[in-house]
């Protein structure tokens, strides 16, 4: 239903593009009217209905206070223009602005400036701190999402051959057509998905997660190996990797509030078809060699601009990030040291059991001869307790802090962004500064057919100002909200991954009791 | 041998003691002291006697490693104790490894935190001290079984080594003498397998037992060589154990919210898991890897018996035939007469006592093999019985 597909798209924060102003704010208020009436249709929680109309109060205050006078009159308008909804969301074309309807609350009744990207900074008072983490609680109320990545199946053969993986869905957020879906995905898409939401929100300060990363050694195997009978078998574990690493990616999507409810996102979870290639993802493609370019110029400007920082927190966080960053990686050798030692160990265990058959065999006194050959199988057995163990290690631990590292990276990226915007902003002030003493100039030497056009583009460049400004603003708020969720969800996760990995400890530890309790009595039984 | 107590390894000493047949009071002799200097270590050989023939009733001596090597060689080479299995003489003291290890733990102290540094040293150091008692039961146990050996004990080389004060001025052999031994041993193998193939041994005991005892022994060879993997791997894992709990503390002291409390939990819960594993893993060393080490070694020597008997036997034979010779030429028949009479009665009397020789060391070995079986079997269950608690424990975070 148009209806039910237009009705979260309460904040059009995210469109950058070819939308008139008055589009944006005609939209908006029928967005929030809209919104309400859907949101209690899809059964959001009375809290979030709360927050939407707290938000809206705020909103309206905000207004007076912005700098554009428009903001008063608009919202008279959008009182009257509560009729019109549907035909000018159907002229909205769908990726440009879903925001998540659990964010219901904070972005109904947007401020009304030009930019789109500043009615975000709206939408991040305090009061939204306390929304945010009652959106996360109502999605454990009602709401859930649970993704799964399944089925790594060959298409085709030989060198154009690829993997494809099917992507299961349970849900019943309102948004998604069906409350199950299952659809066959490859690769590549989901590198487009990343690169779709890295598009969209990433110069906004959100954090995207990193998908996995490619993997040509392991790929080129999997498209050599032999028809479809030797594959069924046992497909390398470089592919049950990237499954598992895919799965997490999905699922660290689906959490987070703002891409949730994405459409680039439930796009690709609903759409049966196949995805148009996202060609762009591969290295070798225009885009490709574009994006090496571009992330060798931020490479220098990194290093090149300092910014000076006016915030504290942000001086704080740097820091402590970088700090997380290498104990990660220090933490993160040490699991690979763990893992290969515990391989080794396994190994040596299985050698050892078959030496002690060996000499069972040579041993001519019956009782020990049987005693020897017990252990040996007894060595075996360890061996694959050991063998599990190690996978333990691997697959919770080591693949965590791995994906954490590059979140870290994505952080850091983010903050680069800002640091970009900062730069931005600096840069109209100085043209601003310029500009006006032009006009000075002009007026001062007396060309008054000068003076106009200079006064015109300090107008304009005052405009740049303060959308900079604002957009500085924003990004910062975002960046604020998207490291608190970040912390959260990192506690949360290494909670979860270290009981389990001590759980599994524990499992090993009591099967390793088993066997050796079945040995004893054939040690103690020789003769 | 048993009241021995300022020893730490009573159990392989009592082992010994437990399967020797003569079990006796008159002569014990135990390791009282050692100390390690740079590259020797000295050993403090303590004997009480109530034997008529030592002048005193309590002494001691120090000792280094050369002399007990020079005592078992003076065995190897009487030929009058060629029927019995000599006791293999223990291994160098080796400290290569630690000292290795020591080394690259002080380079290395840059990179890592001042806790983990300590920790790291501590389990070296423990390491060492276990290597050290380990040398020291070793040479124990070599002087036990020739002290409580009816006819070694008796022998005046030993009881030279027990008592005389003075250093035994045993110089270790130096690069000539080192060849010359080099050489003599490569032809005495290549005599063994000569024999081995040539020489028909009249008793079956004795050829089943050759056989086994060589196959046998490289049997026991490989399974020491994959047991001290093993070992070594178990090891590896509980020195990772380390670096990851000190690096998990030190993200609890950086983090300032509740996975701090979680974090520092962990890290102790993998500390504890490194000291279990590391006892694991030097318990399998002690019972397992040890066991088999020692018996290839004893196999060794029981090989060395056979040998020495088919030696004995290739004398007798020829000794047989010069006589036949004589007897033809009819001259130097009674110089002939006489060296095969001695060879036969060398011989046979090799014969019988290596024959007791033999069933004894089987006996033995089940016995040993089988106790320790056992106790490596009790130790990993307790051992991985105390893991599983402080894991429990975890869960009620």
């Amino acid at each position: 239903m148009a209806d039910d597909r237009h009705a979260p798209k309460l904040d059009d924060e995210f469109n950058d593009d070819d939308l008139f102003a008055s589009a944006i704010e005609i939209k908006v208020e029928a967005k929030a009217d809209i919104s309400l009436e859907d949101d209690r249709s899809n059964g959001l929680s009375p809290i979030e209905e709360q927050s939407h109309n707290l938000s809206a109060a705020d909103e309206i205050d905000l207004n007076s206070d912005s700098e554009y006078k428009d903001g008063v009159p608009d919202t008279k308008a959008k009182i009257e223009l509560r009729s019109e909804p549907e035909d000018i969301f159907e002229d909205i074309p769908e990726p440009k602005e879903v925001h998540r309807e659990t964010m219901a609350g904070r972005s109904t009744l947007e401020t009304l400036v030009t930019s789109p990207r500043t009615q975000s900074c709206n939408a991040y008072h305090a009061g939204t701190m306390i929304e945010e983490e009652k959106v996360i609680t109502a999605e454990s109320d009602g709401k859930f999402i649970t993704i799964s990545v399944k089925d790594p199946q060959k298409i085709g053969d030989g060198i154009s051959s690829f993997l494809t993986y099917n992507v299961v869905t349970h849900t019943n957020i309102g948004l998604f057509k069906k409350t199950e879906m299952t659809v066959s995905r490859r690769f590549s898409d989901f590198l487009g998905l990343h690169d779709k939401l890295a598009e969209k929100y990433l110069h906004k300060g959100r954090l995207v997660p990193a998908p996995p990363e490619k993997n040509v050694v392991g790929t080129t195997k999997v498209k050599m190996a032999g028809g479809q009978t030797e594959h069924e078998g046992k497909l390398p574990e470089f592919v049950e990797r990237r499954r598992a690493a895919l799965e997490r990616y999905l699922i660290r999507i689906a959490i987070h509030p703002i891409f949730q409810v994405d459409p680039d996102f439930r796009e690709f979870l609903e759409c049966e078809d196949e995805l148009p290639r996202a060609s762009n993802t591969s290295a070798l493609s225009g885009a490709g060699v574009l994006r090496l370019f571009n992330r060798m110029g931020e490479t220098v400007t990194k290093i090149a601009f300092k910014m000076g920082e006016s915030d504290p927190w942000f001086e704080e966080r740097h820091q402590q990030l970088e700090t997380l960053e290498s104990q990660f990686r220090r933490l993160q050798a040490s699991l690979e040291g763990l893992y290969s030692h515990r391989r080794e160990l396994a190994f040596a265990t299985a050698a050892l059991g078959k030496g002690l058959a060996l000499l069972s065999n040579g041993e001519d006194h019956a009782g020990l001869s049987r005693a020897l050959a017990k252990m040996a199988e007894l060595h075996d057995k360890l061996e694959g307790v050991h063998n599990d163990q190690s996978n333990a290690d691997f697959y919770i631990l080591h693949e965590l802090i791995k994906d954490y590292l590059s979140l870290l990276g994505v952080v850091k990226d983010v903050f680069h962004e800002r640091v970009k915007a900062f730069q931005t902003w600096q840069h109209a002030q100085q043209m601003l500064a310029k500009k006006r003493e032009a006009v000075d100039r002009w007026e001062a030497t007396g060309r008054s057919d000068k003076v106009a056009p200079a006064k015109d583009e300090v107008l304009e460049w005052e405009a740049k100002v303060n959308r900079s400004q604002e957009e500085f603003d924003v990004i910062s708020k975002a960046i604020k909200k998207e490291l608190e969720l970040f912390d959260l969800q990192r506690v949360k996760d290494f909670k979860a991954a270290f009981i389990s990995y001590l759980e599994a400890q524990m499992k090993a530890q009591d099967k390793i009791i088993e066997h050796w309790e079945t040995y004893m009595p054939e040690a103690k039984a020789i003769a | 041998m048993e009241n021995s107590n300022n020893h730490l390894d009573v159990e392989k000493k009592s082992e010994r003691s437990e399967t020797v047949d003569l079990n006796d009071n008159t002569l014990q002799v135990d390791i009282s002291d050692a100390l390690s200097e740079r590259e020797k270590v000295k050993f403090t050989v303590h004997t009480k006697t109530t034997l008529k023939d030592f002048a005193k009733q309590d002494f001691s001596v120090v000792r280094q490693h050369e002399e007990f090597i020079w005592l078992h060689d003076r065995f190897e080479e009487n030929e009058s104790y060629a029927g019995y299995i000599i006791p293999p003489p223990p291994p160098r003291p080796d400290f290569d490894s630690s000292r290795e290890k020591l080394q690259k733990l002080g380079e290395g102290e840059g990179s890592m935190t001042a806790e983990e540094f300590k920790k790291m040293k501590q389990e070296l150091e423990a390491e060492y001290l276990a290597t050290f008692k380990k040398t020291v039961a070793m040479h124990e146990v070599f002087l036990c079984r020739l002290a409580n050996h009816p006819i070694f004990r008796a022998d005046t080389n030993f009881r030279v080594f027990l008592e005389y004060e003075q250093d035994l001025s045993v110089r270790g052999k130096n690069k000539k003498e080192k060849l010359e031994t080099f050489l003599r041993s490569f032809s005495k193998t290549t005599d063994e397998i000569l024999l081995g193939s040539t020489q028909k041994d009249v008793d079956e005991f004795f050829d089943k037992e050759k056989s086994f005892l060589l196959d046998y022994h490289s049997l026991l060879k490989d399974a020491t060589v994959r047991a001290d993997k093993m070992t070594k791997a178990h090891k590896d894992v509980a020195d990772h154990y380390i670096k990851i709990s000190s690096c998990l503390l030190e993200m609890a002291t950086a983090d300032t919210n509740q996975l701090e409390r979680f974090a520092t939990k962990t890290a102790d819960i993998f500390e504890k898991a490194r000291k279990i594993e590391n006892r694991v893993s030097t318990d399998e060393d002690l019972k397992l890897s040890d066991t088999l080490r020692y018996y290839m070694r004893d196999t060794t020597a029981a090989k060395n018996l056979l040998y020495r008997r088919l030696r004995c036997l290739a004398d007798y034979e020829g000794a047989n035939r010069a006589l036949e010779k004589a007897r033809a030429k009819n001259k130097d028949v009674h110089a002939a007469e006489w060296s095969q009479h001695q060879a036969c009665e060398k011989f046979e009397q090799m014969s019988a006592k290596g024959k007791e020789e033999l069933i004894d060391f089987k006996v033995r070995r089940v016995a040993a093999i089988k106790k320790n079986l056992v106790e490596l079997c009790e130790l990993e269950l307790k051992h991985a019985n105390v893991t599983t608690p402080f894991t429990f424990s975890l869960k009620s975070f």
